[in-house]
């Protein structure tokens, strides 16, 4: 990449405003290098949770086999149902998938009960030799039907309905149906391989709202994560590669890591401002840190500003476009508000700057057109917070618009029918149990500040 | 609003002539605008229809102070609006603007609305411009929107449904087309008069909403460009910025690395 200076280095701050990094290398910023990253996306890609409470219920009303989330009540065969006490004797159904699994593993916990839910971790040398990351939804669902059957004795010989029924169950129609049931009792943090939308798109194939629930709502942890498997998806599907190498990793710092705490500055300087207010604030800003400067002035005194360094300027508007959702949002505290600011801020900036490009060359404020258009009224459409990031309304550009959205649904105060709390409960729950994912615009920083001695000798 | 090291004054819009002054005042929030007539808080509300006049704000949430909400500083940073603290269900305005030199149009409402109101969430189409806010902000900003410069009451319809008639040449009267017949010209009092609210319901007490513009005012007012006041041409400032704007995109784009400072 093409670095402005030799080793090009931002200051990392967290959401109170702590300087967490310093002289931070961008290259330690990179899902490639920093260790952090790597932990978490092993950690999305190997993680299956398996709600026993459901599926208790399921197998007692004899429900299985829908396609759709709202088709779930539509198969009921309760002449097939049966009552087996599985949340009663989870334990022991933790102990029979632990012993399956875990002898794969290179002794560390892969299994884990939380009430009634099952947190299971693929071991890595299954990973490994994988061919994809199916194993995280293959082996969870086969161990579990194993770990039933033999709590509660059921083969061909002894309960063949039965056995049938706890298939039907946890796998659904699939194979026949390419999807597991979606929101059955096996569900991992991404979307079955197969049903990814274009190469690449894997750590984008998750909702919205799970990853609000996975930071508790805590804005800028949420904008870091969702960051990390947006630029972690941008490598994966060739797009940082090359000429946008350095225009990834500046936008992505300055956006999703809140670097030279440039968001917080924005946010704070218009806490009672509007959406204007924030473009005006990074023009300024990007004035006095040398970013732009006036090239021309034009009869009516109007400036046309140029820059010598266009992919810092467009760190700095998405991370604009970011504090501009944040006091939208944090005003109204209602989500849907996000869709209008990534939809048309850019305009703002383009009137302001005399034509410099606004956030991500245009792809912020089109795919907002969108967004705008599908999150509101008869259309068709969902809730900003159900939409996956691999979803076609939100997926464009270079993984700066998930993390505005994210940050959206984290300040909404209770306005949205497809609320985090309806949608991921299970996720609030299992958030608890994964220590990883606790304060992760912090551990990117100090993972990176680790290896920062490397990267820079290197 | 933009402080700090360096002396920032936002410029807002390119443009010597009348029509960018006329935008650059619309859309700099430190600018007041002119103030036309008084329509009262009650009359707003009819003229809405999302609730009875003297009714309680309905909620969709407990007022915030009630709220137990997971630890986030940013949430401590952020000033709510009125309504959000009290809760209060998101609730919607919709105008349209006619064609005849109008004081303002969908976009330049959008941009109005970035610049001067919190809390917003705003889509401009070709024809209307839809507004919602949580239900006590939109009726404060009704205000604006109502009383002061940008609103023609032959020009302007608050029409939250069916909308049709933004393009169509004025009627008799010279009022703006609408299908749903929401106002009416008072011929004794010279007003214009909403007989319905905006989603076309008739009201139980017709609310009137003031005098239409005459043509000069209009004129004086446009926020357009058209060819019989400030032809398409004469905006050669605007023309640049958008062709500049149109060219980096692409190239930036395309492959980062390729913009100068030249550009």
């Amino acid at each position: 990449m093409k670095a402005k200076t030799a080793k090009e280095t931002v200051d990392l701050y967290d959401d109170l405003g702590n300087c967490v990094g310093r002289e931070i290398p961008l290259q330690a910023l990179s899902p490639l290098y920093n260790p952090y990253m790597r932990e978490v996306l092993d950690l999305f890609k190997r993680l299956a949770v398996i709600d026993l409470g459901k599926l208790e219920g399921l197998m007692k009303k004899g429900m299985a086999g829908w396609e759709t989330v709202v088709g779930q009540d539509e198969n009921r065969m309760p002449w097939y149902g049966r009552d087996l006490p599985l949340v009663d004797r989870a334990k022991e159904i933790v102990e029979r998938i632990k012993e399956k699994v875990e002898k794969y593993g290179d002794g560390e916990p892969l299994v884990e009960g939380a009430g009634k839910y099952i947190i299971v971790k693929i071991p890595r040398r299954m990973m490994e030799i994988s061919a994809s990351r199916d194993p995280t939804l293959t082996w969870t669902a086969v161990a579990l039907c194993q770990a039933v059957a033999e709590t509660f004795n059921m083969t061909p010989e002894t309960d063949p309905d039965g056995c049938n029924m706890l298939k039907g169950a946890v796998f659904g129609r699939y194979p026949q149906s390419p999807e597991f049931p979606p929101g059955g009792p096996v569900s991992t943090f991404l979307k079955q391989s197969n049903t990814v939308d274009g190469l690449g798109s894997g750590f984008k194939a998750i909702m919205v709202n799970h990853l609000v629930a996975l930071c508790n709502k805590r804005t800028l942890d949420a904008v870091a994560l969702t960051t990390i498997l947006e630029q972690a998806a941008q490598w994966e599907m060739g797009n940082a590669l090359g000429w946008f190498e350095r225009y990834q990793l500046l936008g992505s710092a300055y956006q999703g890591f809140n670097a030279n705490n440039l968001v917080l500055d924005l946010v704070k300087e218009n806490r009672e401002g509007t959406i204007g207010d924030v473009a005006y604030s990074v023009v300024r800003r990007a004035l006095e840190d040398g970013v732009i400067k006036v090239k021309r002035t034009l009869p009516s005194g109007y400036k046309i500003y140029s820059t010598n360094d266009y992919p810092l300027w467009n760190a700095y508007t998405c991370a604009a476009v970011l504090a501009a959702v944040i006091v939208n949002v944090g005003a109204s505290r209602a989500a849907q508000s996000v869709s209008t600011v990534i939809g048309y801020f850019g305009d703002l900036l383009l009137m302001e700057t005399g034509g410099l490009p606004d956030p991500d060359a245009g792809r912020v404020e089109g795919t907002g057109q969108g967004f705008a258009f599908y999150t509101h009224s008869i259309y068709g459409g969902a809730g900003p917070g159900a939409y996956t990031l691999d979803h076609v309304i939100p997926r464009h550009g270079s993984g700066f618009v998930g993390p505005c959205i994210v940050a959206g649904m984290c300040l909404d105060s209770g306005t949205q029918l497809f609320s985090p709390e309806m949608t991921s409960a299970s996720y609030f729950k299992i958030r608890e149990r994964l220590p990883l994912l606790h304060e992760p615009l912090k551990k990117v920083a100090e993972a990176a500040e680790r290896i920062k001695p490397e990267v820079m000798k290197g | 609003m933009a402080e700090g090291k360096v002396k920032y004054e936002p410029q807002i819009y390119p443009g010597k002539d009348e029509t960018s002054e006329r935008r650059r005042k619309l859309w700099d929030k430190r600018r007041k605008l002119a103030k036309y007539r008084e329509i009262s808080d009650d009359d707003i509300t009819r003229l809405l229809g999302h609730r009875a006049v003297g009714a309680l704000y309905p909620s969709v949430h407990p007022p915030l102070e009630e709220l137990i909400e997971a630890y986030d500083p940013i949430k401590n940073i952020v000033v709510p609006t009125p309504g959000a603290r009290a809760g209060d269900r998101i609730r919607f305005v919709q105008f349209a603007d006619s064609f005849w030199h109008p004081p303002i149009a969908p976009h330049g409402r959008l941009r109005l609305y970035f610049n001067r109101l919190r809390g917003i969430d705003v889509v401009a189409y070709s024809g209307r411009c839809i507004l919602e806010m949580r239900e006590r902000d939109l009726e404060a900003a009704m205000k604006m929107l109502l009383e002061t410069e940008i609103f023609n009451p032959a020009r302007t319809a608050l029409k939250g449904i069916t909308i049709h008639g933004h393009s169509l040449r004025l009627d008799e009267d010279g009022l703006m087309f609408d299908a749903r017949r929401r106002y009416i010209l008072d011929k004794s009092t010279g007003e214009v008069v909403y007989i319905k609210d905006q989603m076309g319901r008739v009201l139980d007490n017709p609310v009137p909403v003031g005098r239409p513009l005459s043509e000069e005012e209009c004129r004086k007012l446009d926020l357009a460009y058209t060819w019989d006041t400030h032809p398409f041409k004469s905006r050669t400032e605007v023309l640049e910025i958008l062709s500049r704007a149109a060219k980096l995109r692409v190239l930036a784009g395309f492959n980062p690395e390729l913009l100068t400072e030249e550009m």
